[in-house]
């Protein structure tokens, strides 16, 4: 019975420093490139809230069906005023997803040193 | 999207193949599926004492990163008034030298370790992948050997493979050779989704198990060697799992996988399951409905992600349409109602929906869905205006309204040229705005309206002939009946691709009732069991014809949650809604007896003759007959398709032949109102064809029409030998198929009916012959072959499940039957507070004269009036008679009058 025991937690026991090994490598490989797909998700959500796509492949499309020449003039305008808006915006999400991988990039990095300095 | 095109693979017997001695392979979209690894117990147990481990080691990581952040937080307490004094010292807290500080630093590492074991948790959550499927190029047979293969076990979900390990453990334990299904399903017990199935099925776990304990304990066999491997159907039924979670988008095998191939891989299981009343249909409907439920909640959260993308006024996301004012004042915004989530689900038609794509993307601009009432087409075109809010439809319908025209107001207060100057504007806003789809409910409305002469375009050729232009999408709903009376060869229907919307199966419908389900057990605070939902569609599928599936079924199902939710104030077992209950309902509804015989019921049925006996003096044959057959019909014995029972009774006038139909009527259906007596004297020309059936121009038919109303009665046909050859052929069909199709081209259904038919023919022969003492045998035969057949087509006489012969009254009889008739006078006058006595020699001087073998009971009644009630009569006239007085029947048979004693 010990015999087994034994057996079993030796086992265990190196499955879980093995675990702790990996982690950082995990860090940089499959977690940053989940992060990125993520983000990838969220900038897509964010870009069909935001709409500009809509906008932009209508940019020549009159507004309220109105097709004298004055009102195409005034809707081209409108348009082109609600995409560069709206692309704004988009960027600040783009932005804000680049700060999040640069902090996931550098986190660890950081932490590390910090701890580094202090003990020595 | 996992291989949607693709249509599910449920694997048959022959699928698997053997790979190994103990291993079960089966070729899946070009790989081989199996399920490599062999238990042991010690691995197990390292797996569960690894799974524990884990547990401890997230924990500690979770206490580490608290004391962390406890840390921080006490750092920030020990240094407030310095913080106090300068705050941008709190962000440079990492420059402080303090011990706390290096706690909160490294604590941080312990929290990405919690990331770290948490997105990697949820990705282990995710275990089928996607399979590429390789094309098979000329159908080849594939080597198993040379595909990729998947592990199985790879695919278990963490609950299952405990139940599967546990399963191992528990064969290990009895010291089997193998893990069969029934180790196996024992162990899918404990699982709590399904226990809760089983409640739902209503099968009584405790007494599942204790069947299966038994079959267990008594099987126990020595094990030879010590490893014990996974039986081949217990592997058979891990990869039919893998096929049914891989279709079904599961990311795991899961226990509902599991439970779906159980039933039939275990004789000895499918027997103990058979035994609780489960069949295979069962179990799959009932695991949908889990997954319904599961799919409804999944739904419902996109739904409300994409719900706040869509406009809610009418402009679309581009800004290209124009304000629509009529088309706003005339309709209602069916995407704006799906988007505030006025619509309930649809569920099961998903070939309709596709139906319509595919008929706007070939080129067509309107879609005119046929179906019968309450079939579901508005609830087809309330789950697409959902699909368009969720943007889950053809590019083409992208960022569009469905907007539904409201006719009534179209055409109220304004004559026909006024109604089409409303619809071509209409139309015009359409064209214009480019983002609307319209939908016009009961299209049959616009038929007819027509200004000027008669050559002028009619509302609904207007809407024809814009059609054929482009740019308009149109989708409209008629029921079959208007769409065959009014739109059938006209050009409405030529100008829309007909989409025909059947009524469901029953499998479909109960998966539509499902739906539906929690949210009424909700509103209503009670509980319906898996069979109180299947009985509901096939109760009404049954027993409601004029109505359709799955309308009916939830008007049904409906009346019982309302019904069992006022029970369960007084009695909360009432708050399970059992199929008993639901009999009960639909009994109510229709009259028709269908819930389970009760006790006092079957002992009523049991003393049938002896009922009958009460009202029906004699004709003891003809009494047993009846009884007999209407048992036969309560206990379910009888054919589906056919009606209950049908008998033509034979004999001479007034020997109780109508009396008798009464009495069934009264003892089977609970009132002699459910008789429908047709006198046959009434349908003696060639045209009562007509009259019995209805007519297409709208009449109605007396017999159809009676029947319609009332599926669950006694038919009565008097006098048969009277009725033209023509309708005599009708009833052929009604006695061998137990249905007609009347004048409207509706089916009416005979099977939930008695059919009596009675003749009078050859009624002297059978009084001479029962003079002559002849046998009731012989009497009947003689009938048959030389009287019957001269008024009836031997076929006929055939498809009666009994022919029963009346004979004539004898006096003992008739003496019997007047004591009944005085009793009925006595009842009427004591409700005016008059009583009746009489004296059995008076009564039998009554009988005597009012005897006639001839004309049976009929003088008697004639005899009664005169002497009897005649004379009561003038007593209470000339206030002669008062309350609490009585009337004496003498022994001569008259009347006297007993004064009461005075006050």
């Amino acid at each position: 019975m010990s015999n087994h025991f034994l057996f079993y937690l030796g086992k265990i026991s190196a499955q879980i420093v093995l675990d702790f090994l990996y982690f950082p490598l995990w860090w940089y490989s499959t977690g940053l490139l989940r992060l990125l797909k993520s983000l990838g998700l969220f900038l897509q959500e964010r870009w069909m809230v935001i709409g500009a796509g809509v906008w932009l492949k209508n940019i020549f499309v009159p507004m309220y069906g109105q097709r004298d020449f004055t009102s195409r003039a005034i809707s081209f305008f409108i348009r082109l005023f609600q995409i560069i808006f709206r692309f704004i915006a988009f960027i600040f999400f783009i932005l804000l997803s680049l700060l999040g991988v640069f902090a996931w990039i550098a986190f660890p990095v950081v932490v590390v040193v910090l701890i580094f300095n202090k003990i020595f | 999207m996992r291989n949607d095109l693709l249509e599910p693979i449920v694997f048959q017997e022959d699928d698997f193949i053997k790979i190994s001695k103990n291993k079960v392979g089966a070729v899946f979209l070009g790989r081989l599926l199996y399920f490599a690894p062999s238990f042991k117990k010690s691995l197990i147990l390292l797996h569960r004492a690894k799974a524990r481990v884990d547990k401890i080691v997230n924990l500690t990581a979770y206490v580490f990163s608290i004391a962390g952040v406890l840390s921080l937080l006490f750092w920030v307490y020990l240094n407030i008034d310095l913080l106090n004094y300068r705050p941008e010292e709190l962000i440079l807290f990492y420059k402080s030298d303090h011990p706390l500080i290096l706690v909160f630093l490294i604590s941080l590492i312990f929290l990405m370790f919690i990331i770290y074991r948490m997105s990697e948790k949820k990705a282990s959550l995710n275990k089928i992948k996607n399979i590429k499927e390789k094309k098979n190029s000329n159908n080849q047979v594939i080597d198993y050997k040379k595909i990729p293969r998947i592990d199985v076990y790879k695919t278990l979900s963490d609950d299952f493979l405990i139940i599967l390990e546990n399963s191992y453990l528990l064969a290990h334990k009895l010291r089997q050779k193998e893990v069969s299904t029934i180790h196996l399903f024992w162990n899918l017990l404990y699982s709590p989704v399904v226990s809760s199935l089983f409640v739902r099925l209503n099968v009584s776990v405790d007494k599942l198990t204790s069947l299966l304990k038994k079959y267990l304990a008594d099987n126990k066999k020595e094990n030879q060697g010590d490893k014990i491997n996974l039986s081949d159907h217990v592997q058979e039924i891990l990869l039919s799992a893998f096929s049914d979670a891989y279709f079904n988008r599961h990311p795991s095998i899961n226990v509902l996988n599991i439970i779906l191939f159980c039933y039939h891989r275990n004789p000895v299981l499918k027997d103990i399951l058979y035994e609780l009343e489960i069949s295979q249909d069962k179990i799959e409907n009932a695991v949908n409905w889990f997954r319904i439920n599961e799919k409804m909640m999944a739904d419902y959260k996109v739904f409300r992600k994409m719900a706040r993308l869509k406009p809610g006024g009418n402009m679309n996301k581009a800004y290209t349409a124009v304000a629509t004012p009529t088309i706003d004042h005339f309709s209602r915004d069916m995407t704006v109602m799906a988007k505030y989530g006025y619509f309930e689900i649809c569920v099961s038609r998903d070939k309709e929906v596709r139906q319509i794509f595919e008929a706007f993307e070939g080129g067509q601009n309107g879609v005119l869905l046929v179906g019968h009432v309450g079939v579901g087409k508005r609830s087809i075109i309330e789950g697409l205006a959902q699909l368009m809010v969720k943007e889950e439809v053809p590019s083409f319908l992208k960022d569009k309204r469905l907007v539904e025209l409201d006719v009534s107001r179209l055409i109220s207060g304004s004559n026909p040229a006024q109604a089409q100057e409303r619809l071509l504007s209409i139309i015009g806003e359409m064209q214009k705005s480019k983002n609307i789809i319209l939908f016009i409910e009961n299209i049959e409305n616009m038929m007819g309206i027509s200004s000027g002469s008669e050559e002028s375009l009619e509302l609904s050729e207007v809407l024809a002939e814009t059609l054929s232009r482009q740019g308009i999408y149109c989708l409209a709903s008629v029921s079959s009946e208007n769409y065959s009376r009014y739109l059938e060869g006209r050009a409405i229907a030529s100008a829309m691709t007909t989409i025909n919307v059947a009524e469901p199966e029953i499998n479909d419908a109960i998966c539509m009732l499902e739906s539906k389900v929690s949210w009424l057990e909700n509103k209503y605070g009670i509980y319906f069991d898996y069979n109180s939902i299947e009985e509901t569609v096939k109760l009404s599928s049954k027993y409601i014809n004029d109505k359709f599936l799955p309308e009916k079924a939830v008007n049904i199902i409906k009346a019982a949650a309302v019904r069992n939710s006022k029970l369960a104030a007084k009695d909360p077992e009432k708050k399970i809604c059992t199929k008993n209950d639901i009999a009960e309902v639909v009994s109510e509804i229709t009259g028709i007896l269908v819930s389970k015989v009760s006790e006092s019921e079957s002992e009523k049925l049991m003393n049938l003759e002896q009922k009958i006996h009460e009202r029906m003096i004699g004709q003891e044959e003809a009494v047993v007959a009846v009884a007999g057959s209407l048992r036969r019909a309560r206990a379910d014995m009888r054919e589906g398709s056919r009606p209950i029972a049908s008998f033509l009774f034979l004999g001479p006038t007034g020997v109780g032949k109508t009396e008798l139909a009464k009495t069934v009527s009264d003892i089977y259906f609970g009132d002699e109102k459910y008789m429908i007596r047709l006198d046959m004297s009434e349908y003696q020309l060639a045209d009562s064809v007509k009259k019995m059936l209805g007519d297409v121009d709208g009449t109605l038919g007396y017999l159809t029409e009676a029947v319609r109303k009332k599926p669950f009665s006694l038919i009565l046909f008097d006098e048969i030998e009277k009725a033209h050859p023509d309708i005599l052929n009708l009833f052929l069909q009604i006695l061998d198929d137990g249905r007609l199709t009347d004048g409207q081209g509706r089916t009416i259904n005979f099977t939930n009916s008695i059919i009596i038919a009675t003749s009078n023919a050859g009624a002297l022969f059978i009084q001479d012959a029962v003079k002559s003492n002849t046998e009731m045998a012989v009497i009947k035969q003689a009938l048959i072959d030389e009287h019957l057949n001269k008024v009836m087509r031997p076929e006929l006489i055939n498809r009666f499940d009994g022919i029963i012969v009346f004979k004539p009254l004898t006096l003992e009889n008739v003496l019997s039957i007047s004591k009944l008739m005085v009793k009925k006078i006595e009842k009427n006058l004591s409700k005016k507070g008059i009583g009746l006595l009489y004296d059995d020699d008076g009564l039998l001087v009554l009988a005597k004269a009012g005897y006639d073998p001839k004309f049976g009971a009929r003088p008697l009644r004639r005899l009664l009036q005169d002497k009897i009630e005649n004379e009561i009569a003038n007593l209470i006239l000339t206030k002669s008679l008062n309350r609490r007085d009585a009337i004496f029947i003498n022994k001569k048979g008259e009347v006297e009058v007993q004064k009461a004693k005075k006050l």
